[in-house]
């Protein structure tokens, strides 16, 4: 048996200490949003993970409400676009203006930079709005005036479409999805957890919306470097860093897939297990972790096989179904 | 049979046109046909659905298997019409078990799907052929209007399944727009639960009424394609014409006789006459010499010049068996006289036997190449009958599971392997747990299963010893697999003792 090295384990009061900040965080998202547990783990591993999010769901379902209450737990900086068709590149990164007194060229950064980044219903966007975006995303620096601008750390870009209303809309092309570490779908709750949100949100003071104010600050911009941190640094074995492959490169010659995941959807397989073992106070990563997130991480870089689209089955009916072939490791 | 009677202009037909003829006939009888068809047919199509109603699909089957049985019932009907002696409804149904004696196991086993068989079946009902004497009698009738008979049968094929089709749509054409919305056609095509028994009996149900109509065409067409066959055979039609010609002229026969005997007696004296000299000329050499002269000429002889390759020297080796003298050794004469006879017969069916099981071995191995797609695309369906019960997974995870392949006692192994080996201990219990739960929980375990969902099952037992003892031990093989992280002492005493406390009480119930 090999042990970990030991510098790359971190120490387990740290361990401890993250893992005890990410279930507070989540604790304190619960109570905003409803009914979404699901939505909401998957939105925090992202966030330790280090990666983008693009909700997806049918309008009413919290999806701006769990964006707003994450800024309002996180002490960092939170900035909101709503995206519409006659958006320009410029509006999100910010652009150069004249300023008449010292008549020169000053820049104006535009929403982008910031900590947390709401793009609301980004598909409403034309295509060269959602590519201003792209650079923002992977590189998390902005060229502006040929000057390349960093954006401070952590960045978390969440955005949001819906999935019904396709009329005048622009669907993301497949370099910006795979930008996003998860598409997370968001489904109506639960019969008795929607009583309980109508219940909470009648008492609360706004019109239609639960009140976030309430909300303490659990995490700083620093804290939450610091779980990225700590989660990248958890144990991972051989093992499951070969079944995180394995899933990834089975899409690619899965039949019912025509487009299968690439290299990314590996790295991102492993990043939000790394999250989400944090996240559930583990000191290393399972398979179970892995199989936890495959389903956000590849369902919007796979495209499914023509055939099964039109005898009306889903991308997660296909990648449940290959979650459920391909074997899990075990020494 | 007396053609004479025949109902039906008997001459030689093209194949397409007696088919024309059979349906012509099926249209002449056709409230006959279709009711006795459908009195006989429609009662056992129930009888089977309710029987099988859990499996419309075997109803269905065995319905379209037992076709030939009923197919007798039109047959008899349009042989007798032919000579104008149509039964009545009653009188046909009341003579069909009479129908059915007659070879009627070799009818719905290998000769059921021939695709000749409303050519081929007057033969055996109405000959009463059998055996050795049927496989010569087809053998005369199938060389010709054979082709026209398959084909009867493909067209026949696609009918049926374009009237069943256009049934099902008319049907749901006449299905009110609200209901209609109601269905879900996804959950319909999918689940397919009980509650949609009936409409799958329904779709077979328009199968049985499009048989009512078309069974009898089939049939009769068939016949008339058979009919048409002996005509040409037998000429039949000639016969009628001499048979017509002697009831015509019966009357003036003697009349006729007489005429011609008188122009006769004049007429010969005369012809003799004109050439009696040539004739007394003539000597007996000359006459046989003429007699070769003509023998030599066409049409008696056509000599002919054929060029063609010829195997090396065929004469000599004729020669040689004619003589018996060996010009040639005695091994290549008996190789070439094997070569003729039937000793290479075995290799050419040995040959025979060696191509058709590679045909079926490339067959395999095809589906085997392709099991993944056909998994994906073929086998989508969810299981219908969940008594199947899948033999348990003899290796999980890399891990060895069968009984066999666990010592006796896990636990006694387990605690030996400690000291020196922890893992190999750890990694016994954990197998022992999978393999309990794959053979006396019956736990359905895939290999894709990772040890949460394993325990997410566990718990769907609802036996609390067994959750907690298999969550304990989870934990530990997770920390030391994933982790690894080695339990401490004490563990490793609670779990042999645990594992003692539950599969042996477990045993000894």
């Amino acid at each position: 048996m090999s042990d970990f090295p030991a510098a790359m384990a971190p120490t387990t009061d740290s361990l401890q200490h993250a893992s005890a900040q990410a279930q507070a965080l989540r604790v304190e998202l619960r109570k905003a949003v409803i009914g979404q547990d699901q939505v909401i783990d998957d939105v925090l591993t992202a966030l330790i993970a280090g990666g983008h999010v693009l909700l997806e769901g049918v309008p009413g379902l919290g999806k701006t409400l769990l964006v707003r209450a994450l800024a309002r737990c996180f002490g960092g900086d939170f900035a909101r676009i709503q995206f519409t068709p006659d958006l320009m590149p410029s509006d999100v990164t910010g652009h150069a203006v004249y300023d008449l007194h010292t008549e020169q060229f000053k820049l104006r950064k535009g929403p982008l930079f910031t900590h947390l980044l709401l793009a609301d219903e980004i598909n409403r966007a034309p295509a060269k709005t959602q590519a201003a975006l792209l650079e923002a995303m992977q590189e998390r620096q902005v060229t502006l005036e040929g000057e390349a601008l960093p954006i401070g750390q952590p960045f978390m870009v969440l955005a949001t479409q819906n999935p019904i209303e396709q009329e005048g809309t622009y669907p993301l092309p497949e370099a910006e999805l795979d930008r996003f570490m998860l598409k997370v779908r968001m489904d109506y709750p639960d019969a008795q957890q929607e009583l309980d949100m109508v219940r909470e949100v009648t008492r609360s003071s706004r019109a239609d919306m639960l009140d976030v104010q309430p909300l303490r600050t659990v995490l700083q911009a620093q804290d939450v470097l610091q779980l990225q941190q700590i989660a990248s640094e958890l144990a991972l074995d051989e093992q499951v860093l070969d079944y995180a492959v394995r899933l990834a490169r089975a899409t690619r010659t899965w039949p019912g897939l025509a487009i299968g995941a690439g290299p990314r959807a590996s790295i991102a397989l492993v990043r939000g297990a790394r999250a989400r073992a944090l996240l559930r106070g583990g000191e290393f990563v399972t398979p179970d972790d892995i199989k936890g997130c495959a389903l956000a991480v590849l369902r919007h870089r796979v495209r499914i096989a023509p055939e099964l689209d039109i005898d009306g089955l889903e991308v997660d009916q296909v990648l449940k179904q290959l979650l459920d072939q391909i074997p899990a490791p075990r020494q | 049979m007396r053609l004479s009677d025949a109902s039906v202009v008997i001459r030689p037909r093209t194949a397409w046109e007696a088919m024309d003829l059979g349906v012509l006939m099926a249209r002449e009888y056709r409230l006959l046909l279709m009711s006795s068809w459908a009195l006989v047919s429609l009662p056992v199509f129930a009888l089977l659905t309710a029987l099988l109603w859990d499996h419309p699909s075997i109803a269905l089957f065995v319905f379209w298997w037992l076709k030939p049985a009923f197919d007798r019932l039109p047959l008899y009907i349009l042989s007798k019409a032919l000579f104008g002696e149509t039964p009545s409804i009653k009188q046909a149904v009341r003579h069909w078990p009479r129908l059915l004696k007659s070879q009627l196991l070799l009818s719905l086993t290998w000769r059921r799907l021939s695709l000749s068989r409303s050519f081929v079946l007057p033969v055996s009902q109405l000959e009463g052929l059998g055996g050795q004497a049927r496989q010569q009698r087809l053998g005369v009738l199938l060389q010709r209007n054979a082709g026209a008979a398959r084909w009867l049968t493909i067209i026949g094929v696609h009918l049926e399944i374009g009237l069943w089709f256009g049934c099902m749509a008319m049907f749901y054409l006449f299905i009110p727009d609200q209901v209609e919305s109601d269905w879900d056609w996804q959950r319909l095509a999918l689940a397919a639960g009980s509650d949609w028994l009936w409409l799958e009996h329904l779709t077979h149900a328009f199968y049985a009424l499009i048989l009512v109509f078309w069974e009898p065409i089939y049939i009769a067409c068939g016949f008339s394609l058979y009919l048409n066959r002996r005509t040409v055979l037998e000429a039949w039609d000639l016969e009628l014409v001499f048979r017509r010609l002697r009831q015509r002229l019966s009357s003036v026969a003697p009349l006729l006789l007489l005429v011609v005997g008188l122009m006769l007696i004049h007429a010969s004296p005369q012809v003799m006459a004109d050439d009696s000299n040539a004739r007394t000329q003539l000597s007996t050499q000359a006459a046989s010499q003429s007699v070769k002269t003509v023998l030599e000429q066409p049409p008696f002889k056509n000599p002919e010049t054929v060029t063609r390759y010829r195997f090396g020297d065929e004469k000599p080796a004729a020669k040689n068996k004619a003589h018996g003298d060996g010009k040639l050794p005695a091994w290549l004469q008996s190789l070439l006289d094997s070569l003729n006879s039937n000793t290479f017969k075995h290799v050419g069916q040995g040959l025979e036997i060696l191509l058709w099981s590679l045909v079926i071995g490339l067959l395999a191995l095809l589906v085997w190449r392709y099991r993944d797609w056909l998994r994906a695309f073929v086998g989508r369906r969810p299981q219908r009958s969940p008594k199947i019960v899948k033999p348990a997974p003899a290796q999980l995870f890399g891990l060895e599971l069968g009984i066999e392949t666990l010592p006796e006692d896990i636990a006694s192994t387990a605690e030996q392997l400690w000291p020196t080996q922890p893992r190999e201990a750890l990694g016994l219990l954990y197998r022992g747990l999978l393999s309990r739960l794959l053979h006396d929980y019956h736990l359905p375990l895939k290999s894709a299963d990772t040890e949460g969902q394993v325990l997410e099952r566990v718990h769907q037992l609802q036996q609390p010893h067994l959750l907690a003892f298999s969550d304990e031990l989870t934990r530990h093989w997770q920390n030391l697999a994933y982790g690894h992280l080695l339990p401490p002492v004490s563990a490793q005493q609670k779990l042999c003792s645990d594992w003692r406390a539950l599969f042996r009480s477990g045993a000894a119930q």
